[in-house]
Formats: C-alpha cells, sequence, structure tokens
C-alpha cells in the first residue's frame, strides 16, 4: 500500500484521504438550507434542463427499483416516484444526513409519499444487496466522493443484469472561448454569488474547483469499463459544462 | 421503519441481512457486530456512525432472527 496516494484532492487543496469525506461534510451541512435556491441562481435555472434530460433518457418504468445516490435534495427522486409507481420504489441514498432531511421534509410537503425510501449510505460502501436496482443515477455527486473506482464498482454491484447507472456530473466544456467565459464565471463570480445569497463564500469556491478536479468526458467513461460496466457513452449538455454518462450491466 | 425498505438493505460492510431493533432503533449486522442507529425514521448505515456490539449481543439478535 506505500505506493498509494495518501492525499486527494479537495477542490485545489491536497487532503489526507480521510480528511475529504469530513471536508465535503461540512461543505454541504453549510449549503443543504439555500440548495435548491442556489442551484436555480448559479445555473440559471439551467440544471432543470440538464436533470430533466437525464430522466427523459433514463426509461424508467411503473414497477422499477430506483436508486438516487447523492439525491440530496431530492430532484430527481420526484419526477421517478411518479413514473415508477405504486408498485415501484425509489431509493434517496445520500451520505449527508442535513440534505436528507431537507429533501424528505420537501418531498413530503409535496405530497411524494409511499414508494420513496431515505437512506444515508456511503457511496463507496453502499448497504443494498447485489442486483437490486433497474436504474441507478448519481447527479452531482460522483465529483464529491474520495474513491470514484470503488463507488463506480459498488454501484455496478447493485444493478440487477439489463440496469443502467446514470451520471450526471459537471465535466470539460469542449469550445476553448466558451472555457474562458465559463472560468471567469466559475472563479470571479460564482463565489460573490455563494456570499451574497448563501453567506458562504468558501464552499462555492469548493464548488468550482471541485468540477476543474473533477475527471473529463473520456476519462471517466474508462473509468465507468474498468469498474466492470459491459458499456459506457456519454453525451454533453451545454457545451460541456455537464456531461450525462451512462452505463449497462449485462 | 417501513419492511419494503428493511427488505432491500444490507449491512454496508458484510453484504448481510439486517435485523431490525425497535426498541432501541437500531439495525443490527450479525456477522459485522455492527449496530447501525435509525435517526428520527432514517437508517444511518455509515460504519463511521455504528456502534460495535460484542459477540454475545450478536448472538442475541441472531436467534431473534432465526
Amino acid at each position: 500500500m506505500s505506493d498509494k496516494k495518501s492525499t486527494i484532492d479537495f477542490g485545489f487543496t491536497e487532503v489526507p484521504l480521510e480528511e475529504k469525506v469530513k471536508r465535503v461534510k461540512g461543505v454541504f451541512d453549510s449549503v443543504a438550507g439555500n440548495y435548491d435556491i442556489m442551484n436555480d441562481v448559479m445555473s440559471m435555472g439551467v440544471h432543470r434542463l440538464w436533470k430533466r434530460q437525464t430522466i427523459d433518457l433514463s426509461g424508467v418504468r411503473p414497477g422499477h427499483k430506483v436508486l438516487d445516490l447523492a439525491g440530496g435534495t431530492g430532484d430527481l427522486t420526484k419526477a421517478f416516484a411518479k413514473r415508477v409507481g405504486k408498485s415501484g420504489q425509489v431509493v434517496l441514498a445520500d451520505i449527508n444526513e442535513s440534505m436528507v432531511r431537507v429533501g424528505r421534509d420537501r418531498l413530503i410537503n409535496e405530497g411524494i409519499i409511499g414508494n420513496v425510501e431515505y437512506t444515508i449510505t456511503n457511496a463507496e460502501a453502499l448497504a443494498f444487496p447485489d442486483n437490486t436496482f433497474d436504474l441507478a443515477t448519481i447527479a452531482f455527486g460522483l465529483r464529491n466522493v474520495t474513491n470514484k473506482d470503488k463507488a463506480l464498482a459498488e454501484l455496478y454491484r447493485v444493478l440487477k443484469p439489463g440496469g443502467q447507472l446514470m451520471i450526471l456530473e459537471f465535466s470539460k466544456v469542449t469550445n476553448p472561448a466558451f472555457a474562458k467565459l465559463y472560468d471567469f464565471y466559475s472563479f470571479n463570480i460564482l463565489p460573490k454569488m455563494g456570499k451574497v445569497i448563501a453567506d458562504d463564500e468558501e464552499s462555492y469556491q469548493y464548488l468550482a474547483e471541485s468540477i476543474r478536479m473533477h475527471p473529463d468526458q473520456e476519462t471517466l467513461k474508462q473509468m465507468m469499463l474498468d469498474a466492470g460496466f459491459d458499456k459506457a457513452e456519454y453525451l454533453n449538455m451545454t457545451q460541456g459544462i455537464v456531461a450525462l454518462h451512462r452505463g449497462w450491466k449485462y | 421503519m417501513d419492511p419494503k425498505l428493511l427488505e432491500i438493505l444490507v449491512c454496508p460492510v458484510s453484504k448481510t441481512k439486517l435485523v431490525f431493533d425497535k426498541e432501541q432503533q437500531e439495525l443490527i449486522s450479525t456477522s459485522a457486530n455492527l449496530a447501525y442507529p435509525i435517526r428520527d425514521g432514517i437508517p444511518i448505515l455509515l460504519e463511521d456512525e455504528a456502534r460495535q456490539i460484542s459477540a454475545e449481543e450478536a448472538e442475541k439478535y441472531r436467534k431473534q432472527k432465526a
């Protein structure tokens, strides 16, 4: 084990491996209450379109079992709960208790009950049996996971044969001119907005940094194949600000 | 806790079935000797948050399961 890296990125800062999970927890404990409104403001509402496209491509049907990992405040869970119907089941799982509580309260308020379950679990050690889910999603969560290879292998394990994983995550902008503009926005405007709206500049600075540290489209696709997925592909959204990776277990 | 949820939960460490202790609001892994808390109806299936239980305690739950 001595040749293994003992530190990992937390945004642009290198931290000891065991430190990342605590720091990420700090960020999400801090942003949970304002998470939904900040998503709208920061992405100018476009995050809704990214999620909508993910849902449309999911192929979820009545009776399906869906895992919404890093499901946070429940955007995808809400949509899937409507699609799987009474005979289906959606499990909202997240490592962060604050986020799940906000999500559960919100979904209950909106009348989404009966086919949604809530659990706190670590993506690297999922608490579900093998071959359980027809679909697993992780939207804007993989970036924050310390050991991504382990998480991908766990997601593969809990999928049924024929099941699909969908990873929605910030990725690498493809057009260089647009990339410049996006960088300026991310590092100069975004943290200031975090300060004004959520009084939390640091968390949004981390957000911008962690996006730049995340593996690009091709790298993540290869990581999925290495983790065991039998087929993997991706599509870019909004010039690659976000990519949707899909992997299948046969 | 919802039995439909319990059905699809396993111990994240040993990947074996869990025993629900309603009184203590805990989920017990008799193979990893761990008790996972349920807070406000939400099971916390994190190894770091689990309570270590003794072999005797685990045995007691194992009998209960059988």
